[in-house]
This record gives C-alpha cells, sequence and structure tokens, in this order.
C-alpha cells in the first residue's frame, strides 16, 4: 500500500529523481495519511514551554531554519508566543498538513498553527478553549493523531479528580468537537477483552494506527495530579507512585471500539509501528519499569504484547522517553531521560532486538525526531516543567547530528535558554514544497 | 501550466474507464439477487459487504453492520454543480434526501493511488448494486471534477457515457458525475468538504489528497475516507450501517 496520500507528489518526486534512489527527508513515526516531505526537511518546528522570569516567559512555536544553504541553517528565525504557560508539550500536524495542532497539558487549550501559509512563519489560526467540557471532562490533550477529516487527540487526565482515567477525543479539521471515547476499565470494558488477567486501568497516553490491519494502539501515563508535581516531591510519594498506568490498548480503527487489554506495566508511553507492508507490529516504551515492548500479531492473527528488551539498567531507572524508528523498519532510536543518553536498538529481528550504540547527548534528553533517510536525528530537552531538572542539570537545547552509520556527529545546537525561549519539547518537520505558493 | 486539449482529456478518460470496467471484469459477485428484494433491505442478514471479494490489501473483515456509531462531522457544503446534460444545479439538490458517496476528481489523473482508485470503487459499488435493486431508492454517487478547466460539460459527459449508456443502469445506484463552470464555483465545494487540491507543480499533474466522503441524508458528512479504507466493503458497510440508524430514528 502506498502511505504517501498526496498522489500527485508521488509521481513528482519519482520524475524528480530519475536514479536508482529515491531519498526521502521528513520524520519518520507520523500518522500514514500524511503527506510526506520528498527532499530535504526545510524547518523544524518546536514546541516550546514558556519559563517565568525568561523572555516573554510564554509557551511559543518556535522555527528553526534547516534548509541547506541558507544563511540562517540551524539558527531560530521565527517564534510565536501564544499568550501565557499552558505546560506546552505534544502536537501533530492534521492530515493535509496544512495545520500543526498543539495541546497544554495544564490549561487544556489546543492551538492550532497554520504551517502552509507561510511555512517559515506559523501562525496561529485558531485556539480551542473548550476541550474539556467539550469531551465531557477529559483533561490534558496529548498526542494529536491525524486521521482523514479529523484528529484524534488522548488524553491524559479527567476533571472529576485529575487522576489518569482519561479518553480519547475526536475533532474534525475545523476544530469542531466531534465524539468522546473512554478508555476501558474494569467495571467498564466496553466490550473488550483483557489479556493475561490485564486490569484495565482507563488511562491513556499515545496513540498510532496500522491502517492496512484496521488497528488503533494506545499507552498509558498519569494524571494531571502527578504531570503538575515537583518530580522528586512525586517520587517519594508512594501513592502518587501507584497512579501510573500499567496497559496498553489494541482498538478497531474503523468503529473506535476497543478490542483488548495488555498488561504492560510500568507506564508505556510512545507507541510506533514500522512501515514495511507485512510488519504487523508496533513497539513501546515503559517509563518506569526501563522495558522495551513489542505489541505484535502472532501466527494465528491475535494480538499479544510483549517485553522484548532493557534498556540500560532498569534498577537505575533511566526512564525512557521518546522512540523512533528508522524507515527501513531495521533501527529504533531510545531516549532515555535521567541519564540523557540516546540508545540504538537494532530491531530487525523485532522480537530479539538489541542495543548497537549508544551516547549522552546532555544532562537531560527527551524527544528524538530523525529524518526519513536516517542521516539526520534531532533532540529536545524538556519532559514536563516540574519535571526537568534542577540547577545547572537543567539544559534546554535543539541538537542536530548527522549519523553516519557508525556515530552521531553534532551539527548545530541551539541553547533555548541562552536565546530566552524556554523550555524545547516536539519537534515536527516542515517544508514549502509540500504547498504551493 | 501545460494544457491538454479536450480530445486528449477525453482520450484519456475513456482509457481510464477502460481500465476500470476492464478491473471490475475481473470479478463475479455471488448471486444475491433472488434474495436482496427491496422489502429484503431491511431484513437482509447477508452483509452488503458480501458481495464483494476481499482484497489484499485490506487485511481486515469489515465490521459488523449497525455494531458501530458513524460521527456527524459536519454539513457538506453546499455549491453550484454542472450535471453530464450541461444543468446548472445546486449540489444540496442533488443530494436529494439519499445517502450520498462523494469523491472529488480529475479525468486525467494518472497516479494509481489516485483518482483511478476512487473510479474503480465507485465503479465496483456501482455495477455490484445491480443485485441490490432497491438501494437505488436510497443510496447513490457522486464524483466532482476539481479540474473544471479541463473536465468540461463535454469530457464528463464522455466520461460517464458508459455508466449512463448501460443497460441496466436503472437497477443500479445513481451516479452523478459532475463539474463546475470554474475555479471559483469549484471553490466552496473543496473547503467545505475539507479537499486539498494543490496546482503549483509545473506540468499537469495535481498534487491531491485521495479522499471519499459520506453524506446521510440530513446532508452531513458521516465519515471520510482516505488511503487504505477506500474499499467497497467498508464503504457499503457504513451505508449498511447508515441505514440501520436512520430506520431506527
Amino acid at each position: 500500500m502506498n502511505r504517501r496520500e498526496f498522489g500527485g507528489l508521488t509521481a513528482a518526486a519519482a520524475l524528480a529523481m530519475a536514479g536508482p534512489f529515491r531519498a526521502f527527508a521528513d520524520e519518520t513515526c507520523q500518522s500514514p495519511y500524511m503527506p510526506k516531505i520528498t527532499g530535504q526537511e526545510e524547518f523544524v518546528y518546536v514546541w516550546t514551554l514558556g519559563v517565568e522570569g525568561m523572555g516573554d516567559e510564554q509557551d511559543k512555536m518556535v522555527t528553526v531554519d534547516l534548509r541547506p544553504g541558507s544563511s540562517t541553517r540551524g539558527e531560530v528565525i521565527h517564534s510565536l508566543s501564544v499568550g501565557g504557560r499552558n505546560e506546552a508539550h505534544h502536537g501533530g500536524f492534521s492530515a493535509d498538513r496544512r495545520y500543526f495542532w498543539t495541546g497544554g497539558l495544564d490549561t487544556n487549550r489546543i492551538f492550532i498553527f497554520d504551517i502552509h501559509s507561510n511555512p517559515a512563519a506559523p501562525k496561529l489560526h485558531k485556539v480551542i478553549e473548550t476541550f474539556v467540557t467539550d469531551s465531557g471532562g477529559v483533561v490534558g490533550p496529548h498526542t494529536f493523531f491525524a486521521l482523514p477529516g479529523s484528529m484524534m487527540i488522548t488524553g491524559l487526565s479527567n476533571q472529576d479528580d485529575h487522576g489518569g482515567r482519561t479518553a480519547l477525543v475526536e475533532y474534525n479539521d475545523d476544530g469542531d468537537y466531534v465524539a468522546t471515547y473512554w478508555m476501558p476499565t474494569a467495571d467498564d470494558m466496553q466490550g473488550a477483552v483483557a489479556v493475561d488477567g490485564a486490569v484495565a486501568d482507563g488511562y491513556g497516553y499515545d496513540i498510532r494506527a496500522l491502517i492496512r490491519k484496521n488497528v488503533m494502539l494506545t499507552s498509558s501515563f498519569t494524571g494531571w495530579s502527578n504531570y503538575m508535581m515537583d518530580f522528586g516531591q512525586m517520587l517519594q510519594d508512594p501513592e502518587a507512585m501507584k497512579r501510573f498506568g500499567n496497559t496498553m490498548v489494541l482498538w478497531d480503527l474503523h468503529t473506535r471500539q476497543p478490542r483488548k487489554v495488555f498488561n504492560v506495566p510500568g507506564a508505556p508511553l510512545e507507541v510506533r509501528f514500522p512501515w514495511g507492508p507485512n510488519a504487523n507490529y508496533a513497539f513501546s516504551t515503559t517509563a518506569l519499569t526501563s522495558q522495551l515492548w513489542l505489541i505484535y500479531e502472532d501466527d494465528g492473527g491475535e494480538w499479544q504484547a510483549k517485553s522484548v528488551a532493557e534498556i540500560g539498567n532498569p534498577e537505575d531507572i533511566p526512564l525512557p522517553v521518546d522512540i523512533s524508528i528508522a524507515a527501513d523498519d531495521q533501527t529504533l532510536w531510545v531516549n532515555s531521560f535521567m541519564d540523557g543518553k540516546t540508545r540504538l536498538f537494532d530491531i530487525s529481528d523485532p522480537h530479539n532486538p538489541s542495543q548497537i550504540y549508544e551516547k549522552t547527548i546532555d544532562r537531560q534528553v527527551n524527544m528524538v525526531s530523525q529524518s526519513w533517510d536516517g542521516k539526520r536525528v534531532y533532540f529536545s530537552s524538556s519532559l514536563l516543567a516540574n519535571w526537568d531538572k534542577k540547577g545547572e542539570d537543567d539544559v534546554q537545547y535543539l541538537r542536530a547530528y548527522t549519523w553516519d552509520g557508525t556515530d552521531l556527529v553534532e551539527d548545530f545546537n541551539i541553547d533555548f535558554y541562552a536565546a530566552g525561549l524556554g523550555r524545547a519539547h516536539i519537534m515536527r518537520f516542515g517544508s514549502s514544497a509540500l504547498y504551493s505558493a | 501550466m501545460r494544457k491538454t486539449t479536450l480530445a486528449v482529456s477525453i482520450t484519456a478518460a475513456a482509457a481510464l474507464l477502460t481500465g476500470v470496467v476492464a478491473l471490475a471484469d475481473t470479478w463475479r459477485p455471488s448471486d444475491l439477487l433472488a434474495r436482496l428484494t427491496p422489502a429484503a433491505l431491511r431484513t437482509a442478514t447477508t452483509p452488503f459487504s458480501d458481495i464483494f471479494p476481499s482484497d489484499p490489501a485490506f487485511q481486515f473483515s469489515p465490521p459488523e453492520p449497525g455494531s458501530y456509531r458513524l460521527n456527524r462531522l459536519k454539513p457538506a457544503p453546499d455549491g453550484a454543480v454542472l450535471t453530464t446534460n450541461g444543468i446548472q444545479t445546486r449540489l444540496h439538490q442533488l443530494f436529494d434526501e439519499k445517502i450520498t458517496l462523494v469523491s472529488f476528481v480529475y479525468l486525467t489523473c494518472g497516479d494509481v493511488d489516485g483518482c483511478p482508485l476512487a473510479f474503480s470503487t465507485l465503479y465496483d459499488i456501482h455495477d455490484a448494486s445491480a443485485q441490490l435493486p432497491g438501494l437505488r431508492q436510497k443510496v447513490q454517487l457522486m464524483t466532482i471534477s476539481f479540474d473544471p478547466e479541463r473536465d468540461t460539460v463535454e469530457a464528463i459527459a464522455a466520461f460517464a457515457h458508459p455508466v449512463s449508456s448501460d443497460p441496466a443502469s436503472a437497477q443500479k445506484l445513481d451516479w452523478h458525475v459532475l463539474t463546475t463552470a470554474d475555479a471559483e464555483a469549484l471553490r466552496p465545494l473543496l473547503d467545505g468538504f475539507g479537499q486539498v487540491v494543490d496546482r503549483g507543480s509545473s506540468d499537469d499533474q495535481i498534487n491531491h489528497l485521495l479522499r471519499m466522503y459520506l453524506v446521510d441524508t440530513q446532508g452531513m458528512i458521516r465519515n471520510v475516507y482516505g488511503l487504505g479504507l477506500i474499499d467497497p466493503r467498508l464503504l457499503m458497510t457504513d451505508v449498511e450501517t447508515l441505514l440501520m440508524a436512520e430506520a431506527a430514528e
């Protein structure tokens, strides 16, 4: 199946690149519905948390120039503040890739940026202020996953108890509310089956889909009362530490109905499906137990979940955060926040991954985005405002590297604190080549 | 942008349709004709999707009709359109309180994962609908050109001729093949549906997202389909689900 939705661009790219190789530069692990960049990524948008006493103190969309040969390559060329701090966190493009939706985990505001009118300078298109009331009480808009004509948003919490029970919320592309799908709980399984005695906790975090199999996967994290708490304080609070999700849920993508609940203890975070036409599996990592998990379709056509590797020494709680599968499905980058490391796993046999490389990026690291050809890898630093490290360990940056096949070689480094910008969180690539003038 | 002549457009359209017909001729639906009378439409236990063969590209079975909810995404837009007879009318008039499968296409599209896929899927549904003779009172198909400059009334009429001249057309779903007077008339339809079309390239190719839309009898968009979902079995399961929901209301 051709996953690249801009049909015309497929043909245009084939014509433009007459050689035997077709290089792609887009970020991997995005919604298959989105059109892809077929050349060098031109910009990276960094959704950035404002910091009290720094610059204008506001959350902002920061644009960094990646254009080869540009006199401002590796520099911030645009910054758009949104008015106040919202606990800026994740975001995702709409399926037509003309808008970049981002969320604030604290204020529940959703900011929709127009990135097609001028890809070098996004502008704020719409702000959704009614996420909690629209959704019937969901708090903490997190992942934004593009579907044709709509956006599926995971929540992290709810307004009743600010705990981890939450839902998926769907908006149409105009930013109008469509529906809420509450996560299954032990008391209300909604037709889902618990696998191996899993206890459905109703938690949520990330979402990805394997369209060809009509499968959607969600993971789980923790609620507002934890993610807005000081990290050190939370670690010392035994009750708070009990409030983390231990499940992943397999959904019917088309009907939005939960099918299976898996035991995945220790807060499984990012969910990533590979691209291969026969790759019927996904990876996730557990933040608290530091394991790499495989959710896969077995030979009998049943979906299963199992731990397939450890990340660092789990007893040290390196806290795995973002992951990224290469476009050829052979390797997986895994970042761990506490030790500031990125690790590369060989996943050519997804049931037996093995680490083949590691590098310390800095004293803390969070998100990773790699280009479609795998040659450029970008890292950002912030986890959550109250969870980032303190003092001199609190380093905030966007770092660009080239991957030469054996080593990450630093390309450029932007110190977000020195620039007065704040805490660099999620990154997404942009290119003017996707749009006509 | 290089211009193509009307003759080229029609030739391309004819070639395209020939290919579509050839594709459709590679299978024969099972014999459900005797069982599926109009009255049986509401009571038949065999899903509509069963009249289509499964496609290896879709590695799942459609859900049970009526076992899920189709959300109301937003109202379908209205606008002035031209029929194959050159008659100007409004899109909402053509909806005619029927469930409508809408697709934006252009006749010279050569991307196999683009308009030809939409055409062939609609053709599959149109052809097989002869086995659901009561359905044409409730369901219809619609294609709207997003290339009005080349897809003139004459061009779409030529394109639609094999369908409109089909001796069995009275037993099949209506298929409205439409264009617009110009880009200005087209704009509100594209914007309203959310169909992205990008004419920025220097050749005849029009960059576009492949989309199909399910519109209910009240003119509400109830689903949007992209690659991976444009399967006649899935589309007809949604149609059947809408029919069941509307019958229950």
